[in-house]
Formats: C-alpha cells, structure tokens, sequence
C-alpha cells in the first residue's frame, strides 16, 4: 500500500529524532512496515514511530560519544548560570522598555523587576521541596559528612538563586508577546516549571560529595526479562566518591535514586583517571 | 509476549503488532531493546525476494538461543503465554 503525503511526513518528521548514522535504516524500515498497515490504521501507526525514535535517540548511541557540555564541574556550571543571569538580566531590562509603552504596563518600575524576582523566587520555593528527599537513605552505612550535606545545598541554593533573573526574562519575554500569542501564559508557566526541573534533575545527577556530574552510565538488568525485578542504569562517579543507581522502574521501591558510598579501599581504581 | 508471538512465526514488527494487540510506540522500541539484550536478532529480507514480490523489503526477526531460553522460562512461569500466538508457518528468508 503507498504511504500517503501525510504518514511520510509524520515518519520524516519522527525521524529527525534519530542519530544521524541510524536515520536512514530507521527511516526505510518503518516505511517498510507502513507499506502493509491498512489505510485506516495508517495514521495511529505512524505516530507510534515518534517514540520509536525518542528510544533510539536514548538508546541508540554508545554513551561516551555522548557530547560534553560543559557543566560537569560545580564551578563552571555556576560561572556558566551567572553569565546567563547576567545576560537574563539585561535582556529583561531591555524587554522592559517596549514593554513600559503598553497602557497596561505603563505604571511598571525597576522596583516591580525586582518584585518580580522574589515572585519568582517564592513560585520557585513552592516547587523545590521535593528536591530535599533527593535520594532514598544510602545504600550503605557511610553517611555523608554534614560538610558534604551543606555543600550540596549551598550549591542547590546557588543554582535556584541564579535561575531567577533567566525566569524573569522568560516572564518579560511572554509578557511582551502576550498580545499575539494565545497560548503566553501556559508557556510562561512551562518555560518556568522547565527551568526549576533542570535544577532539580541536574542536582539529581551529582556526586552528592564533590558535585560533579556523574559519568559512564552502565545498564543493571534487562527489561525485557525482568517482569517484577529490578533494573536500570548505574553512574559512576569520576572520582571514585560512589555510585548512583537510578531505577527505570516507578514502583515505590525504586521511586528515586539510591547513592551507594564507596568506601577508602576503592581510591587506587579511580586515582589514575581510569574513567 | 513479543517472544512468543515471534517464536509462533509472526517475524515482522507489524505482525507482532497485530499479534499481541499492542502499539506501534511499544513494539518497535521493545523489539529494539530485545535485540540491543541479545533475545532476537534482525535481518533484512533480500532486495530480490522483495523486488519478485512487488512490495519493499522488510526486517525479519529471529529469536536468538538466550531468547528462546528466556521464552521458555516465561512459558514455565505463565503457562497461558504459550496460547497467546498461534503458531503460524515462518517463511523462508
């Protein structure tokens, strides 16, 4: 059966999901398997490729050729949050002029920026307790320092702190288009819930002792044997501080990811750079 | 269920659809992650057989021996699994 304009441009559409090196495999087999799906099931069929293409996009490409973004260091994250801040910030400010000149804005000051980022601030705090439970209690009997604990929330503190100016720029920036775009609000409320999820999930994948992003990735268990059982990934942290098990499960066992200390004994496997 | 409706002959993506009742967005992904675990494996039909059949040509697949151990202990621990697929003829690739 040929495929109509639309079921390839849904395929065509999926496909730049893909890596790059599988698209064209991936493209002619699901053309291939269209050819015999009926007419009527055509649409509903080709839909199902985007989330073939979101796997192989997770899935697809060996994990150290995953590229660096340069975040893997507490420091340089920071430095990189600040410089968006700043940016943020000037932008908003730039925003706020062609925003003035609107008869609803008109009365606004630099005092209702500044408002605007303790309103931010408080929608922030409403939203971030959830990241105080983390992890589940460590795997182990090696319960982090309170040095360590104070770190990773200083850092956490830090990162909400300097999100909050690059949230009011996104809130300028959907006011200013609020007039054209139906949709302003829901967008801004998405931007800001996106924005407080990356530090969630970004504090999430840190060595909880030297903040640094977790490496190597590797597969526990298979899913495709395990019905009750347990698998997932484990990372590894690049200075030998532990390793975090992150469950693909959603039981409430397995909810949120359990930090397994490695004690002293394991340093001489880390001490060369190995990973 | 994927393993048993390919062990009972449905050896494409789309029969293994109709077989088991599930989606698109389950099956293809699922069917990949049984191949990345070694439990089947693929392969492209010959462009010749397709071409003699008018139609393109598709990717067949093939349970590997961890696949048919790990269908056997499933067929073991749910009985009902193997009623699941009628087996049908499995055609020659």
């Amino acid at each position: 059966m040929t495929a109509s304009w639309r079921e390839n441009a849904i395929l065509r559409a999926a496909s730049f999901l893909t890596p790059a090196g599988q698209r064209a495999e991936w493209l002619e087999e699901w053309r291939a398997e269209l050819w015999y799906v009926p007419r009527r099931e055509a649409m509903r069929f080709c839909l199902g490729a985007f989330s073939d293409a979101w796997w192989l996009r997770r899935n697809g490409g060996p994990a150290d050729k995953k590229p660096s973004n340069g975040l893997e260091s507490p420091v340089r994250c920071l430095a990189i949050l600040a410089s968006l801040s700043a940016l943020g910030i000037l932008v908003a400010i730039g925003l706020a002029v062609p925003l003035k000149r609107a008869p609803l804005y008109s009365g606004m000051s630099g005092r209702d920026l500044a408002d605007g980022c303790i309103a931010m601030l408080a929608f922030s705090s409403l939203l971030l307790p959830g990241t105080f439970a983390v992890w589940r209690s460590p795997a182990n009997r090696q319960p982090t320092s309170w040095r360590s604990k104070l770190r990773l929330g200083l850092f956490l503190s830090l990162k909400v702190a300097l999100v909050q100016p690059i949230m009011v720029c996104a809130m300028m920036f959907w006011f200013v288009i609020a007039p054209v775009v139906i949709f302003g609000p829901l967008a801004m409320s998405a931007t800001m819930i996106a924005i407080l999820r990356w530090v969630i999930t970004d504090q999430q994948r840190r060595c909880p002792i030297c903040l640094r992003l977790l490496t190597n990735p590797v597969r526990i268990g298979t899913p495709s044997q395990a019905l009750l059982d347990w698998y997932g990934a484990e990372s590894t942290c690049s200075r030998g501080h532990g390793l975090m098990h992150v469950s693909e499960t959603t039981g409430s066992y397995s909810k949120k990811a359990q930090w397994l200390r490695l004690g002293e004994s394991w340093s001489g496997l880390f001490s060369a750079r190995q990973l | 269920m994927i393993l048993q409706a390919i062990a009972a002959g449905h050896v494409y993506g789309y029969t293994v659809m109709e077989v088991t009742g599930l989606a698109s967005g389950t099956i293809y992904p699922a069917l990949r992650r049984m191949e990345r675990d070694r439990l089947i494996r693929s392969q492209w039909e010959r462009q010749s057989s397709a071409d003699s059949a008018l139609r393109p040509p598709r990717k067949y697949y093939k349970l590997t021996r961890a696949g048919d151990a790990t269908l056997e202990a499933s067929r073991k621990r749910y009985p009902l699994l193997a009623k699941l697929a009628p087996a049908e003829e499995v055609p020659e690739i």
